[in-house]
């Protein structure tokens, strides 16, 4: 077996020093009843080559789009080559968490940096070292809202947030039976201003709202965060596209108190939904509260500037039940990819990353407009996602597209009633004028018009 | 190689006008600015502008100060730092995998659900247990995943239950993950071999008794939802009365959770759902070789018992013939725990692994763990102190007993091993070790390097006695010495401001 650095001589001289014949005769401590009789039911080692060819043939059965129109939580960005070959550094990624900072302290200082562009995409003041995704970054920080309110028990949330954030949220929150999930609709793709209103109380602990929402639609963050905390409820911005960044105000300078959501759109590739990239960031008042991994900067015995894990007291491996979260671990690799990435734009790559993909979701809004059968769902501004109603079938245009190598958007039929026939488009910064040009003319030809 | 000792934050280096990333021509119109005024973008406090030469140096200056597998043994305790091999990394990225959308429709990732399915067949023979879910992102993900799976079974008998019982040896995930499920958390008190004791147990210190499994059953057994076991345990010793544990749990109908962090040491040898277990989980990145990256990302698949699969996190992955399609239809799920399907990529390596492997060699790379770790204690038994005397599987727990005499701590031992480039174990815990040194070497070290390591210990023990200001000064080696901690705690810096 390749991955096992002894020769048959070597195992002896183990065996011999120990005193035992062979490996099993270690197994003392197992009961003969409770092991296992028998050999594993698996097939055998197999050489790279050989598993190559099998794992190559399971990709295989994957369709691979040219063209890609699908977004919803999942963006095709383009993923600058210099990111790759760095992170393949094995002091990167075959590395374990900073323990022995002496030893770590690459990873430290890159975690630092990485909370601080991540405070300066948000507007806020204290970025966690990352969390697993967008829905448990959801999770998170509707808990951490509630510990920080104490006695207030309802959160709210805006049905512009992503549905598969919304059922992560509900089943973490089951087990909590004091608190309430209640929902605030949404008037023409954003949440409506006069049902927010109708449901803020003094029960209210945190509002949750998508930046933009799940529809591609902006909501108006600063209109939403003045109501919000008149009723003394804190406001969470849920950001499934962070390259939105680029292009709307840092939601922590238009009155979110916590920032959250999904930032596998720096330096990512689809992966088919992970690992992702929870990203989470607080005001500072409330930084005693944030949960999982974080990294300070202090000096070493000679002075020197280094960093360290700190406040350490608020995780499990102190606080065991009475930790602000169980999570133990960041997504330490992609975390790495996202502050290489926002490195590599800089402010200018990424304003002028977003200002393509508002231009791109543009043309191809004002394209699909022109093709009868299609109208636009709602008014609100967008980023690189909208929402088009369609009079015609959504799968035969979906496997019309399919044939043409064009992943289509995604059919919202099956989300809401009134979402019925109804498309989600996306386009990025890859999007060309050539695929939308040609995603129109297949569009165009699909025949089954409703009558 | 670096010549440079400090290299400093990227925002430093910033100049105003330099690019690292250029971009493609815009082919359409520019954008209409459709944004209320309040919600442009105003602008960047932070952000460096720097160009890909900068940022490359940048980031492989940083590198050169972490110490990874790949440069030696990486004794972790409970962590199982073992080789990550490169072909995984390769398999994950081929186009297939690496640019499938999570929202496409299931006939268009028919390889990625044959090989979640596949995954789900290997960890079910492993693991003795017929259902699993590869959807948790990590450990704490999985046990979470777990425990609501035992919340839920417990509210579709329509039973009511508070407790879950862990050993005060469990991993400090273990409480914080009853404690977020709804749980209040009941500490089982550990035997002088190092298992659960069934019998109340006196703390000689202090003449407190702490009640045992045993007391606990009949005293709250109507509130116990479950324990939460770590098999073998936390000082690497097998729980050999976890089959009797389990019939009195399920005697009350409570239900066994095992965390699996320590699964390296049982595959091909034993299986849990055998001795009893009704949901584990298991880590990827420990026993199945995907790569710790700094701390993640990680995979905590979890499998269990045919009782609890109609709860699992939706969907589901399902085979119909020789197609597989999504299953969302579970109107007893317990809901989703992930956005998607879980960290995809990282199950990609896990398959690799197991494919490379085989059952013969997952069983070979076992016993070749559980011989190291034996090695080790073979060979530093009386140079460092052994709390208890019970066999041991895939790691060893030593703790700082002989060295404090001479005022030398756990901790100046583990700064000491940097100087002779080795990471040190798990230092401190578990907790029912004063001065734990937590080793697991896996399957990955040569008999050279185990040597070497004994070698620097025997070193370390003699300096101790001889020298103990070289310990307390250590490291010295390293880019930078040992760092004030209390300091970053207490006025926290936590990034970097425009000065």
């Amino acid at each position: 077996m390749r991955y096992l650095p002894l020769a048959p001589s070597e195992d002896r001289a183990l065996l011999d020093a120990i005193g035992v014949q062979q490996a099993e005769d270690l197994l003392g401590g197992v009961p003969p009843e409770l092991r296992l009789k028998r050999e594993l039911n698996l097939p055998g080692q197999l050489s790279e080559q050989e598993v190559l060819r099998q794992m190559e043939a399971l990709a295989g059965r994957n369709t691979v789009f040219p063209a890609c129109f699908l977004g919803a939580g999942a963006y095709d960005h383009f993923v600058p080559t210099a990111i790759d070959m760095m992170v393949s550094r094995e002091e990167w990624f075959t590395a374990y968490t900073p323990y022995q900072p002496e030893v770590s302290q690459g990873t430290l200082q890159h975690i630092f940096e990485y909370q601080t562009v991540i405070c300066d995409v948000t507007g806020l003041e204290v970025s966690n070292a990352s969390l697993y995704d967008g829905g448990t970054a959801t999770v998170e920080a509707a808990l951490m809202a509630v510990r920080v309110q104490r006695k207030r028990t309802t959160i709210l949330i805006s049905q512009g947030l992503h549905p598969h954030y919304l059922e992560v949220l509900c089943t973490n929150i089951t087990p909590h039976e004091g608190l309430k999930l209640v929902t605030v609709a949404l008037k023409d793709g954003v949440t409506d201003l006069d049902d927010l209103k109708a449901k803020l109380n003094s029960d209210v602990a945190c509002v949750l709202v998508g930046y933009p929402n799940f529809l591609g639609c902006i909501e108006d963050l600063r209109a939403i965060a003045e109501l919000t905390k008149a009723a003394g409820a804190l406001l969470v911005s849920v950001t499934q596209e962070a390259m939105a960044f680029g292009w709307l105000e840092a939601p922590g300078k238009v009155g979110a108190d916590i920032a959250c959501g999904e930032a596998m759109s720096y330096g990512n590739k689809l992966n088919w939904g992970g690992p992702y990239l929870g990203f989470i960031a607080v005001k500072d008042a409330h930084k005693r509260e944030i949960p999982g991994r974080v990294i300070g900067q202090t000096k070493d015995l000679d002075g020197q500037t280094g960093y360290v894990l700190t406040l350490t007291s608020r995780e499990q491996h102190i606080r065991r039940d009475k930790a602000t979260s169980n999570i133990c671990s960041n997504q330490g690799l992609v975390a790495l990819r996202a502050n290489m990435f926002l490195q590599l734009a800089g402010p200018e790559g990424l304003k002028g990353l977003a200002e393509q993909n508002v231009a791109k979701a543009q043309y191809l809004q004002q394209a699909l407009l022109q093709v009868s059968g299609f109208k636009a769902a709602f008014s609100a501004p967008f980023f690189n996602e909208f929402v088009t109603r369609y009079d015609g079938d959504v799968k035969a245009l979906q496997v019309a597209c399919a044939k043409e190598g064009i992943l289509a958007g995604l059919d919202l039929s099956s989300y809401a009633e009134n979402l019925k026939n109804c498309i989600l488009w996306c386009a990025t910064e890859t999007t060309t004028r050539e695929q939308i040009d040609r995603l129109v003319r297949v569009v165009s030809r699909v025949p089954s018009l409703v009558a | 190689m670096s010549l440079r000792s400090r290299e400093p934050l990227i925002f430093e280096r910033s100049v105003p006008g330099k690019v690292g990333m250029d971009l493609p021509k815009l082919d359409v119109p520019a954008p209409k600015d459709t944004r209320p005024a309040h919600l442009r973008r105003s602008g960047f406090d932070a952000l460096p502008a720097c160009s890909e030469v900068d940022i490359i140096r940048h980031f492989t200056r940083l590198s050169k100060w972490n110490y990874g597998v790949d440069d030696g043994l990486y004794p972790l305790g409970s962590c199982t730092m073992r080789h990550n091999p490169r072909l995984n990394e390769k398999t994950a990225a081929l186009p297939g995998f690496a640019e499938a959308h999570p929202m496409a429709s299931a006939e268009h990732v028919q390889g990625n659900l044959a090989l979640m399915f596949t995954l789900q067949e290997w960890l079910s023979e492993l693991t003795g247990l017929p259902a699993v879910t590869l959807h948790p992102s990590a450990g704490a993900a999985g046990e979470l995943t777990g425990v609501m799976l035992i919340r839920q079974y417990h509210v579709a008998h329509g039973r009511k239950r508070r407790v879950i019982l862990i050993p005060d040896s469990g991993h400090g995930t273990n409480p914080a993950t009853a404690a977020t499920a709804g749980y209040d958390v009941v500490e089982l008190p550990s035997r002088e071999d190092g298992t659960i004791s069934f019998e109340d147990v006196t703390d000689p210190s202090t003449g407190k008794v702490r009640k045992g499994f045993m007391t606990l059953v009949q005293e709250i057994g109507s509130e116990i939802a479950g324990a939460m076991i770590t098999n073998p345990n936390t000082i690497g010793v097998f729980e050999y009365r976890i089959k009797e544990i389990a019939a009195i749990l399920h005697g009350i109908d409570a239900l066994l959770y095992m965390d699996g962090a320590n699964m390296n040491a049982l595959m091909g040898v034993a299986r849990p759902g055998d001795f009893g277990v009704d949901v584990m989980h298991l880590n990827l990145h420990k026993t199945f070789s995907t790569p710790h990256g700094g701390g993640g990302p990680g995979s905590g698949p979890v499998a269990c018992s045919a009782a609890l699969e109609r709860f699992l996190p939706r969907p589901v992955v399902v085979k119909e013939g020789a197609t597989f399609r999504v299953d969302w239809n579970r109107p007893e799920s317990i809901g989703k725990v992930h956005s998607f399907y879980g960290n995809f990529g990282i199950i990609v390596r896990a398959l690799t692994f197991c494919l490379s492997h085989g059952g013969d060699g997952l069983k070979a790379a076992t016993l070749r763990a559980i011989v190291n770790a034996n090695y080790i204690r073979k060979q530093l038994e009386g140079t460092y102190h052994l709390e208890y005397a019970t066999p041991t599987l895939h790691e060893i727990v030593f703790d700082d007993h002989y060295q404090t005499k001479h005022d030398v701590t756990t901790l100046d031992i583990a700064k000491r091993l940097l100087d002779y480039g080795f990471h040190p174990p798990t230092i401190y815990f578990p907790n029912i070790i004063h001065g734990a040194l937590m080793i697991e070497p896996t399957e990955s070290e040569s008999k050279d390097e185990l040597d070497a390591f004994v070698d620097a210990m025997k070193k370390i023990a003699k300096e101790a006695e001889e020298t103990p200001e070289l310990l307390h000064q250590a490291p010295t080696t390293t880019p930078i010495r040992r760092l004030d901690e209390t300091a970053a705690a207490r006025k926290p810096v936590l990034r970097w401001v425009k000065g």
